[in-house]
């Protein structure tokens, strides 16, 4: 049985244009990204690692090129065809998790349930507190947005991308707002998502972070220069061991 | 019909989780509906007060004055006085005027027994209280036998009653007008306190009396007062009455008359212009008002669009589509522009009575400024609170969330 193709990118183009000026953030393209794959996006700041993951996850259009998620040709949707995309088949993390203020976990984890049209989700408030369970704040459903910690916000905000059953969750720089010990607890989450089968796309600047996933894209100046399988993939208790390990003083 | 269920629970819960927000636009929006509705009806009552008391003077009623011209901002008399002579020449010859009185007005300070107040005196004959419909609550007028035989009698308003007589039947009493005793034959009906002038703060004698006693050597009347035989013939007896002055004050053809006759006609044209100008001077502070709430609802709507731009962002984000952003800020501005408007309107229609309550003066609630100041408000609400969000909702989703 050939292995699904979640992600189909064929010479992607994004280009800004500020007036006069242009910016290529992103030139052709060419990526393929199977059912799941847990991906590992890297590089320099600027080189467009943003960018791509904001195509991907249709939260915004390239200027140029095809991209086929799940089978469907994105490009060609309309507004409202984007959005239920964005619904039903994609859970987007952000760097800044983006939860709506002055809000309880549940109800920022059941919001995605609200906008679908599909009606598969009757008992939104149980599969909303069902997430929260799986990422470890079942205890925490009844507390606001800012009465959480940073960790615990992105675990929100992980429930929230996981909540509607999507094919594909995409997180841009997930731990960059957290410490080291969070950021692995956050990294070691994906995995075991991604070992029941969820493909996962993930920017990260940290390499340690990078090691958890199985395959590695490293962009610069918008362009793939390397895409390669990680042979050597790091664990939780390795990665806590690693943290202990006293600082070397040259 | 559930979907729409659905995002109305999102804008209530919207509503209800920011709290300060919602209140201090609802804020804005009372204000501004209060405000234009108090100044509106204010504008109304005055309108309706000033309309009540020139009809109170009587419907009918013609004025006789000596032409009066302005020169440096105030009214100086032109030509001879009307004086006896036109008086007994229009009592004798007039067909629409059967009732005539000249009227002498002089300020002065009455002295009672318990009090005294400085007041309007008019001589006036018997006529004046047929031609102006004054009745009496106690006692009598004066007959036209006192006024040809100069009595020193006199009727006075229940202003004056309190000031002079409190608690007391001043009936039959002497008081004293400028050191001239005069005795109280009756007590006028209330004509209610009126906003500009108290028409029961008024003395009426014989203006024979007034004349004699009071008036010094000033030769002539104040006016004529003259009641048409009816309505329709008030332009007849204003006519008549001009060609019948005009001959005994041998006015040449082609000269100017050197009186003037005013009707109750013009009189009302008068104050109409002025009432005019007061409704559009309130009209004004009722804008401003309104400009003033607008800006309010304004600013708290525009200081949380960079927040709702995010948060429209977050909800494009997962999956929200335009028209579910759209309905429910249609739905949050039309909530707090309603409950803020009928909050308003309440603050409108207490503010009239308290109004009228502490001053007496009433104003009415008019239809027109409750639809006013609700119209404005609602716009003013759903412009600021629609349209920024609609432009939001038209964004990438990632723009909106970068917005900034
Ligand atoms: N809205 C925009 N308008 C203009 N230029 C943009 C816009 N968004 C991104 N760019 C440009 O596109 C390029 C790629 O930006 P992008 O955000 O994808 O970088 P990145 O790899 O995610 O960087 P970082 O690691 O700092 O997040 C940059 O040069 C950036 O200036
Ligand atoms: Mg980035």
């Amino acid at each position: 049985m050939p292995v699904k193709k979640v992600i189909e990118t064929k010479k992607l183009n994004r280009i800004f244009k500020n007036g006069e000026i242009e910016v290529h953030a992103l030139t052709d393209i060419d990526m393929i990204i199977e059912e799941g794959e847990f991906v590992a996006i890297m590089g320099a700041s600027g080189s467009g690692k943003s960018t791509l993951l904001h195509i991907i996850g249709c939260l915004d259009r390239a200027t140029s090129g095809e991209y086929d998620l799940d089978g469907v040709q994105v490009n060609k949707l309309g507004k409202n065809q984007l959005a239920d995309v964005r619904n039903q088949k994609i859970g987007f993390i952000f760097q800044s998790y983006n939860l709506l203020s002055r809000t309880t976990a549940l109800e920022n984890v059941e919001l995605p349930l609200i906008y679908d049209r599909t009606g598969q989700f009757p008992n939104s408030k149980e599969l909303a507190q069902k997430a929260l369970e799986q990422v470890g704040l079942a205890d925490r459903i009844y507390h606001k947005s800012n009465e959480l910690s940073g960790g615990q916000q992105q675990r929100v905000a992980i429930a929230r991308a996981l909540v509607n059953n999507p094919a594909l969750i995409l997180a841009d720089e997930p731990t960059g707002n957290l410490d080291s010990k969070a950021s692995i607890d956050i990294a070691d989450l994906f995995v075991q998502l991604n070992n029941k089968g969820k493909t996962i796309v993930m920017i990260t600047h940290e390499p340690e972070i990078a090691q958890f996933a199985k395959r590695m894209i490293y962009l610069r100046d918008g362009q793939i220069i390397s895409d390669k399988v990680i042979e050597k993939r790091s664990t939780k208790a390795f990665a806590l061991k690693e943290l202990e390990k006293p600082v070397e003083t040259p | 019909m559930k979907r729409f269920l659905k995002i109305f629970k999102v804008a209530f819960l919207s509503i209800y989780k920011n709290r300060t927000r919602s209140l201090l636009t609802m804020l804005g929006i009372i204000i501004g509906v209060g405000a234009v509705i108090m100044t509106i009806s204010a504008g109304e009552g005055a309108t309706l007060e000033v309309e009540n008391q020139i009809s109170g003077l009587g419907t009918n009623l013609l004025m006789i004055q000596t032409k009066s011209e302005h020169k440096a901002g105030i009214n100086v008399r032109m030509g001879r006085p009307i004086d006896e002579k036109d008086f007994e020449m229009l009592k004798k010859n007039s067909v629409w005027m059967p009732q005539l009185s000249p009227l002498v007005a002089i300020g002065a300070q009455a002295i009672g027994p318990s009090g005294y107040k400085s007041t309007m005196v008019y001589g006036v004959s018997y006529d004046y209280f047929y031609i102006t419909s004054r009745a009496l609550q106690t006692g009598s007028f004066f007959t036209e036998d006192d006024v040809r035989t100069a009595k020193k009698y006199c009727v006075i308003g229940q202003t004056i009653r309190e000031e002079l007589f409190p608690g007391e039947d001043p009936i039959g009493h002497q008081i004293r007008i400028d050191k001239v005793p005069f005795t109280v034959l009756g007590l006028l009906t209330e004509e209610g306190s009126g906003g500009m002038q108290d028409m029961d703060d008024i003395i009426l004698a014989p203006y024979t009396t007034i004349q004699n006693r009071l008036y010094g050597h000033q030769r002539g009347y104040t006016m004529i007062l003259g009641s048409a035989l009816s309505e329709d013939h008030i332009a007849d007896a204003e006519m008549e009455a001009s060609e019948l002055l005009r001959e005994s004050h041998k006015i040449i053809d082609g000269d100017e008359d050197d009186f003037e006759i005013m009707t109750q006609i013009e009189l009302q044209e008068i104050t109409g212009n002025i009432t005019g100008i007061l409704t559009i001077l309130l009209g004004a502070v009722a804008s401003i008002s309104l400009i003033v709430g607008g800006i309010g609802i304004m600013n708290i709507m525009l200081v949380s669009v960079t927040e709702r731009t995010r948060e429209i962002g977050t909800r494009l984000a997962i999956g929200a589509r335009e028209s579910d952003i759209l309905t429910q800020f249609l739905i949050e501005a039309i909530v707090l522009s309603l409950v803020g408007g009928i909050l308003g309107i309440v603050f409108g229609i207490i503010g009239n009575q308290i109004i009228y309550k502490v001053t007496g003066f009433f104003i009415p609630t008019v239809g027109y400024s409750i639809l006013i100041g609700f119209g404005f408000s609602a716009l003013v609400g759903v412009a600021f609170g629609y349209f920024p969000a609609r432009k939001a909702a038209k964004l990438n989703p990632i723009d909106a969330l970068r917005y900034e």
